[in-house]
C-alpha cells in the first residue's frame, strides 16, 4: 500500500467500463504510471457481463441508497428486478455457466473499433462470432394464428431469394440499397440533404415511393430505438452496414465478442494494460480530491489511501441523462436453433440473431398500441452468456409507461413465433432501466471526464473519438507524433517456432 | 509460419520492416541453419538413391517448411514407391484392371491450368522405372508373376496392404491441407494431390479409391467456398465429377447434385459466371435421366425462366445472368441439330414464350433505364423472334428498335458500328441521331 501512495501517478483512471478500458489499451505502452481503480468488483461497468449471482448483488446495489450504482449517486441503471417461474426454476444451471451483458451492443465488420482492436494486437485475445440475419417479426392477420418471423434483405441475393416482396418494390427496393452505398457523393447527396433532419421513413416513402413494410426492413436494419431516425443518422448506418456486409465471411455485416461482448473487449483491454505495468484495483472508488495545489491532485480512495496523480479520469455522474431505454433480458430453455443456421453453407455459423417487432405492432394489456420498436438480440450459447441447450434474448424499447409489460409480452410472442409446435420458455428474467447520453467529454482542470455513453444497440465510432481527447490529455506533449493505437505483437506472442525443431 | 505469402527457404517474403532486435536476428539465423541441414540431409540421400522411411520423414519436415520445393516432392515421391506403399507382387489390384478398358485418367486441358507443372514434376521420375501415368510400377518389369485376373478374390495378405496403402494415401492428403491452406496457389501440392488420387484409383479396392475421389469433392467444394469465382476450381471440380461418374470408380451420375450445387452458388452470389454455365451444361444431361415428357420439360423451362427473370430484376447490370437468359432462349429459337430443353414446343409456342419475354424485359425499363444490358437483350430477342416469324419488324417494334438503338448510341457509344448496321439492316438509319454529348 505504501508504493501506492509514494508513486506520483501520470494518471489515475477511475472505471472500466468500455471508454476507460479502450483508454487503458491506448496508454498500455506509454511507460507512464496508471493506476486503473474501480469501484465495482468487477470489470466493465455499464458494459458488463454478469453471472447469476452477480445479477442479484447487482439488483440489490441498485436499491441501496449507499451504493456508487444508485441512480441518485450517479449510477446509470435504475428500477431493476429478477422474475424466476416456479415451475421452471430447475432449468437453471449454475451461476457462472452464464454472462449476462448489460449492454449488448453488435459491432459492425467496418467499425473503427475493430481496426483499433487489430493494430494494436488486443484482437488475438478476443474471440469474435457473427452476427447473422435481421428479422421483423410480423403480426399474423387471424389473431389466433402465431407471428411470423421475416427475413430481412440486405444484399442482392437476400432480395432475390426473399418471397415476401413484390416483383416491382424489389426494384425500387435494389435502388435504394444501390444509393445508400454511394450516399455521401454527388448527386445522392443532392437528394437526402434536403431531408437530412426529416426521419427516415418519410425520406424513404417521398424518394424512393416505398410501402410501409420496406420502410420498416430499412430503420430496423438502423436499430433505431425509437424507429425516427433521421434520414442523415440512418443513411450512416445503413451505409456502415451495407459496407461491412461480407468483410469477414460471406453472409454477415457485424461480430460479437464471445463471453459477454463488449466486456470481453473491456477486460482485454483492462489486461493489456495490465501487462503494460497498470495497477488495477477493483472494488476501490474515489472517496474526495483535492485539486489546485500542485502539478498533482491528491484523491482519497475509499480503501483510505491517498495518492498522488496528474490526471483523473472517469465517467461524469453528474451529467443529466436523457434516453432511458427499458431492458429485459430472459434465458430461454431451448437452443433457438432455427435462427443461427448459416446464412451460406460452409460459413460461419452466427451467434447472434436480430429480431425486431417494429412500432405499432405490440399493445399493452390496456389497448394501447406501443408506438416504438421492440428489439431483441438472441444469442445461442456459441456466446458462452449461457450453457449448450439454452439461449439468451436481451430485449430493448424506450422506457415509458407500460415498457416493462410490453418487454414481458414481447417475450411470449416471440417465443410462440420462434417454434410453434414446442413454445419454448422463458426461465429467467432481468428488467432493467437503462440511463445515459449527456453530452459530450467535460475537462476541468486536471479531470477529465468521459460522458454517460448512450445506450445503443450498435456500437457507435463516434465512442472512441472521447478516448482518443483523454489519451491526449494524460500524454500532453508526448502525444503528438505517437501512433495512436498502433503497437507490435510482445515478443512471444506469436509462436511459430515449432517447425523447426 | 506467419505472414506466409510463398517463401524462399522459410523466410517471409514480406519482410518486417523494422529493426529486428539481436534476439530475433540470431533467432532467424538459427532457423536458416536448420534449413539448411535439413536440406542437405535430403539431398544427400538422394544423391545415394536412398528413399528409405527417414528420407520421407525428413520430406515431411523439408516441405513444411518450403512446400514449393518441388524436388523435394519427387523425392518423397519416389519414397513412397520404393518403400512404403505395398509392391502389388502378384500383379493388378481390383480397380486396375478395369483401367485398362478406360482412357487413361489424365488431367484434361481444362484442369491442367491448376498444375500445369504436374508433368514436370513427373518427369525427372520416368528416367528411373518408377510410377507412371497409368499405373505401371517399378516391380512390374521384374515381376515373372502374372497379371491378376479381375474378380479372384485378393487374399487376407492382399487386403493388408490395401489397407496399409489406404492409410498412407489418406494421411499424404492430409499432410497437404495445412501447407494448401497456406500456399493455395501451389502447383506442386496440386500436382502431389493428383499423384495420390491418381495411386488411389491404381491401388486401391474401387469403394475406397471413391471415397477418396468424393473427399476431394469435398476439398473442391471449400475452395470455391473461399473464392467462388475461381474458374481452375469449377475446372477441377469437373474433372474429379468425371472421375467418380466414371466406369473406374463404379460411379453414378451426379448431375443432380451437381445442378443443386450450382443452385446454392448463384444463391450465393447471383454474379457467377461458372455456376451458370456449369448450370447450362448439365440441364440436358439431366433430364434425359430424369426422363422428362413433354410436360415436365416445359414446366423445366418455366421455372428457369422464373428463376432468371427474378434474378435479372434485381441484378440487371450483370452480364451473367443476361447469359444464362441468352441459353434459355436460345433453347427455344435454335434448336436444330443439338439437345434442348423443349426440343417438342411448336413454332406457336416458341413465339409466345418468347414475346411474353421480351414484355417481362421491357417492364425493367420502368425502375432501370440506363443499363445497355438490357437494351441490348430487348434487341436481340427482337430480331431473334422475327427470324423466327420469318417476318420484318412492325411498326410498333420498329419504333421500339429506334428508341432502343438510340439509348445503346450513348449508354455504349464504343459499338457505334455495330448499332448503325442494325439500323441500317431496319432502314432506321436516318431516324438515330448522334447523340450530342456523350455521357461518359
Amino acid at each position: 500500500m505504501d508504493s501506492l501512495s509514494d508513486t506520483i501517478w501520470d494518471a489515475v483512471i477511475c472505471g472500466t467500463g468500455l471508454q476507460q478500458s479502450l483508454l487503458a489499451l491506448a496508454l498500455s505502452r506509454s511507460g507512464k504510471n496508471i493506476l486503473h481503480i474501480d469501484p465495482n468488483e468487477y470489470y466493465g461497468g455499464p458494459e458488463a457481463a454478469f453471472s447469476l449471482q452477480e445479477a442479484e448483488s447487482w439488483v440489490a446495489s441498485l436499491s441501496d441508497p449507499n451504493s456508487q450504482n444508485n441512480a441518485s449517486n450517479g449510477g446509470v441503471f435504475r428500477a431493476a428486478s429478477i422474475t424466476k417461474p416456479e415451475a421452471t426454476s430447475s432449468a437453471l444451471k449454475f451461476s457462472r455457466s452464464y454472462s449476462l451483458a448489460l449492454s449488448p451492443q453488435l459491432i459492425h465488420s467496418r467499425s473503427e473499433l475493430l481496426a483499433q482492436l487489430v493494430s494494436s494486437r488486443a484482437h488475438r485475445q478476443i474471440d469474435f462470432l457473427a452476427v447473422g440475419a435481421f428479422f421483423i417479426i410480423k403480426a399474423p392477420e387471424d389473431p389466433d394464428h402465431k407471428a411470423v418471423l421475416t427475413r430481412i434483405p440486405s444484399t442482392r441475393e437476400d432480395v432475390f431469394l426473399s418471397k415476401a416482396i413484390p416483383v416491382k418494390a424489389k426494384r425500387g427496393l435494389m435502388k435504394f440499397l444501390k444509393f445508400v452505398v454511394d450516399y455521401d457523393s454527388e448527386p445522392q447527396t443532392e437528394a437526402w440533404q434536403p431531408h437530412a433532419d426529416a426521419p427516415l421513413t418519410e425520406f424513404l416513402r417521398k424518394e424512393f415511393k416505398m410501402e410501409a413494410e420496406l420502410q420498416t426492413y430499412i430503420v430496423t436494419l438502423t436499430l433505431s430505438l425509437d424507429g425516427r431516425i433521421s434520414t442523415r443518422d440512418g443513411l450512416a448506418i445503413i451505409h456502415r452496414h451495407l459496407s461491412s456486409m461480407g468483410v469477414f465471411g460471406p453472409g454477415f455485416a457485424a461480430i460479437y465478442p464471445k463471453w459477454g461482448g463488449i466486456s470481453e473487449i473491456a477486460q482485454v483491454a483492462c489486461r493489456a494494460c495490465a501487462v503494460g505495468g497498470a495497477v488495477y484495483m477493483l472494488g476501490t472508488g474515489i472517496k474526495s480530491m483535492q485539486t489546485g495545489y500542485s502539478a498533482e491532485m491528491e484523491l482519497e480512495l475509499t480503501n483510505g489511501v491517498t495518492v498522488k496523480t496528474r490526471r483523473l479520469v472517469q465517467t461524469d455522474e453528474s451529467a443529466s441523462k436523457k434516453v432511458v431505454v427499458s431492458r429485459l433480458v430472459s434465458i430461454i430453455d431451448s437452443p433457438l436453433n432455427s435462427l443461427f443456421a448459416a446464412v451460406v453453407e460452409g460459413a460461419q455459423k452466427p451467434a447472434v440473431a436480430v429480431i425486431a417487432f417494429p412500432s405499432g405492432s405490440l399493445k399493452t394489456s390496456t389497448g394501447k398500441t406501443w408506438e416504438f420498436p421492440v428489439y431483441v438480440f438472441a444469442h445461442s450459447s456459441d456466446t458462452g452468456e449461457c450453457p449448450v441447450g439454452q439461449s439468451i434474448l436481451y430485449l430493448t424499447t424506450p422506457s415509458i409507461t407500460d415498457s416493462k409489460e410490453v418487454l414481458e409480452q414481447a417475450v411470449q410472442s416471440f417465443l410462440g413465433a420462434v417454434n410453434r409446435e414446442q413454445v419454448p420458455h422463458s426461465v429467467y428474467q432481468l428488467y432493467y432501466e437503462h440511463l445515459g447520453g449527456s453530452a459530450g467529454s467535460r475537462t476541468e482542470g486536471q479531470v477529465f471526464n468521459f460522458p454517460t455513453a448512450s445506450p445503443s444497440l450498435s456500437f457507435n465510432d463516434s465512442t472512441l473519438k472521447v478516448v482518443r481527447e483523454a489519451w491526449r490529455e494524460v500524454l500532453g506533449e508526448a502525444a503528438t507524433g505517437a501512433d495512436y493505437m498502433v503497437f507490435q505483437d510482445r515478443e512471444g506472442a506469436v509462436d511459430d517456432e515449432e517447425m523447426y525443431d | 509460419m506467419a505472414d506466409y505469402g510463398g517463401s524462399q527457404h522459410g523466410i517471409a517474403r514480406t519482410s518486417r520492416a523494422q529493426a529486428q532486435t539481436a534476439d530475433q536476428r540470431k533467432l532467424e539465423l538459427d532457423r536458416i541453419e536448420k534449413y539448411r541441414d535439413l536440406e542437405n540431409q535430403v539431398r544427400s540421400y538422394h544423391a545415394q538413391g536412398d528413399y528409405s522411411p527417414d528420407v520421407f520423414q525428413l520430406t515431411t519436415r523439408l516441405l513444411r517448411l518450403n512446400p514449393e520445393y518441388y524436388t523435394i516432392w519427387n523425392v518423397r515421391r519416389r519414397s513412397l514407391i520404393s518403400g512404403l506403399l505395398s509392391k502389388p507382387s502378384h500383379g493388378s489390384a481390383p480397380s486396375r484392371a478395369s483401367q485398362s478398358s478406360s482412357p487413361s485418367p489424365n488431367i484434361t486441358p481444362s484442369s491442367a491450368n491448376l498444375s500445369p507443372s504436374s508433368s514436370v514434376a513427373i518427369q525427372p521420375s520416368r528416367e528411373v522405372p518408377t510410377v507412371g501415368r497409368t499405373g505401371t510400377t517399378a516391380d512390374s518389369c521384374d515381376s515373372a508373376s502374372p497379371i491378376k485376373e479381375h474378380g479372384e478374390e485378393s487374399t487376407e495378405n492382399e487386403q493388408q496392404q490395401q489397407q496399409q496403402d489406404l492409410d498412407l494415401l489418406i494421411s499424404e492428403l492430409r499432410f497437404t491441407i495445412p501447407l494448401l491452406l497456406e500456399a493455395p496457389k501451389c502447383y506442386w501440392i496440386w500436382s502431389h494431390r493428383s499423384w495420390v488420387l491418381q495411386e488411389a484409383i491404381g491401388r486401391l479396392q474401387r469403394a475406397a479409391a471413391r471415397r477418396i475421389w468424393e473427399e476431394e469433392l469435398g476439398l473442391v467444394s471449400k475452395m470455391l467456398f473461399k473464392d467462388r469465382r475461381n474458374f481452375h476450381a469449377w475446372g477441377y471440380r469437373r474433372h474429379v465429377v468425371d472421375q467418380l461418374e466414371g466406369p473406374t470408380l463404379g460411379g453414378i451420375s451426379r448431375v443432380e447434385s451437381e445442378f443443386e450445387y450450382t443452385t446454392q452458388m448463384i444463391e450465393t452470389d447471383l454474379s457467377n459466371f461458372s455456376a451458370w454455365h456449369g448450370r447450362s451444361k448439365l440441364i440436358p444431361r439431366m433430364l434425359d435421366e430424369r426422363g422428362a415428357d413433354d410436360e415436365d420439360r416445359k414446366a423445366f423451362l418455366d421455372e428457369e425462366l422464373g428463376m432468371i427473370n427474378e434474378a435479372l430484376n434485381v441484378g440487371p447490370e450483370d452480364q451473367s445472368l443476361w447469359y444464362y437468359h441468352q441459353f434459355l432462349m436460345l433453347n427455344l429459337v435454335s434448336f436444330v441439330g443439338r439437345a434442348t430443353i423443349v426440343p417438342k414446343f411448336n413454332l406457336e409456342e416458341r413465339i409466345t414464350y418468347m414475346s411474353r419475354e421480351i414484355e417481362g424485359i421491357k417492364e425493367l425499363l420502368e425502375d432501370y433505364n440506363n443499363i445497355k444490358l438490357i437494351y441490348e437483350a430487348l434487341l436481340d430477342y427482337t430480331i431473334m423472334l422475327c427470324q423466327l416469324e420469318e417476318r420484318q419488324p412492325d411498326a410498333s417494334e420498329r419504333a421500339d428498335l429506334v428508341v432502343w438503338l438510340q439509348k445503346l448510341r450513348e449508354l455504349d457509344p464504343m459499338r457505334n458500328g455495330r448499332w448503325s448496321d442494325v439500323a441500317r439492316d431496319y432502314g432506321l438509319q436516318e431516324k438515330i441521331t448522334t447523340p450530342a454529348a456523350i455521357k461518359v
